[in-house]
């Protein structure tokens, strides 16, 4: 039986890469992908807690379910405001588009 | 250690290593299937928690429709060679590696010595989508009727942004 500080303490790692990704990477895409990586993070301590937590319960999941489809609503509006952002500027780098930067 | 450990640290090394590629890559489309191998070991993991329901929906919403979404984004704008000059702001690297860092040392240290399940912990095996969809339906019906505007907002608010504008 795997103990939950395991699934914690990886889904604190996959979180902090994403974090790191969020911060430094300059292709927004990867940006977004981060944003991802650290979702699935978030979710791994959902089901964890859900499943071998102190107190087991389904509700974990239902939240996980919950977190699953905000995610698809921001990838989807997400990639179109990069497609819109491309158009507009002709780069992708997310240095490029700093207009609200004071 | 027995099989499900091996399982675990099998999936947890696919995760972690996946994820790391995402950054590390250089080809951008090299990096989105790293991502959709991160996302399927995930999967695995929830396979492996009894969650059979929320991997076969990890599977077909994050391995399947966002994968293809973000190879589509890819598609669309600039993938060949991309190469960004200098970063204009040095320091900026610098203090996210030590920013991020430190919040790792530090969840690290909070979870691995915590103690929270004293006794022998059993999984809950009961992740099937007959017991979700009682709890979806009984107690989250509004949040769920909520989260079908979202996704019908979501839908309708990327059409309009990601078209062309009119002459």
């Amino acid at each position: 039986m795997v103990s939950i500080n395991l699934y914690l303490a990886l889904a604190a790692i996959l979180f902090c890469i994403g974090l790191y990704g969020v911060l430094t990477r300059r292709h927004l895409v990867i940006v977004l992908a981060s944003v991802e990586l650290m979702l699935n993070a978030v979710n791994i301590n959902l089901v964890a807690f859900s499943s071998i937590g102190p107190v087991v319960n389904i509700t974990g999941q239902v939240f996980t379910l919950f977190v699953i489809s905000v995610a698809a609503a921001e990838v989807a509006v997400g990639l179109a405001i990069l497609i819109a952002l491309y158009r507009n500027k002709g780069s992708i780098d997310v240095i490029k588009h700093d207009l609200l930067r004071w | 250690m027995n099989t499900q450990m091996i399982f675990f640290l099998v999936f947890a090394i696919i995760a972690i290593a996946c994820a790391v590629l995402v950054m590390k890559l250089s080809r951008i489309s090299h990096r989105v299937v790293a991502m959709a191998f991160s996302f399927f070991a995930v999967a695995g993991l929830y396979f492996l928690l009894g969650a059979e329901f929320i991997g076969i929906i990890q599977i077909i919403v994050y391995a399947g429709a966002v994968t293809i979404l973000f190879i589509f984004g890819m598609m669309m704008t600039e993938h060949r060679n991309v190469t960004f000059g200098s970063h204009p702001r040095k320091a900026h690297r610098v203090l996210s590696f030590l920013g991020v860092g430190t919040l790792l040392g530090v969840l690290l240290y909070g979870i691995l010595n915590m103690d929270l399940a004293t006794k022998e912990p059993t999984i809950y095996e009961k992740g099937t989508a007959h017991e979700i969809g009682l709890e979806l339906y009984g107690n989250y019906v509004v949040p769920l009727i909520g989260m079908g505007f979202l996704l019908t907002a979501a839908l309708i608010g990327a059409i309009v942004i990601a078209r062309k504008e009119a002459k």
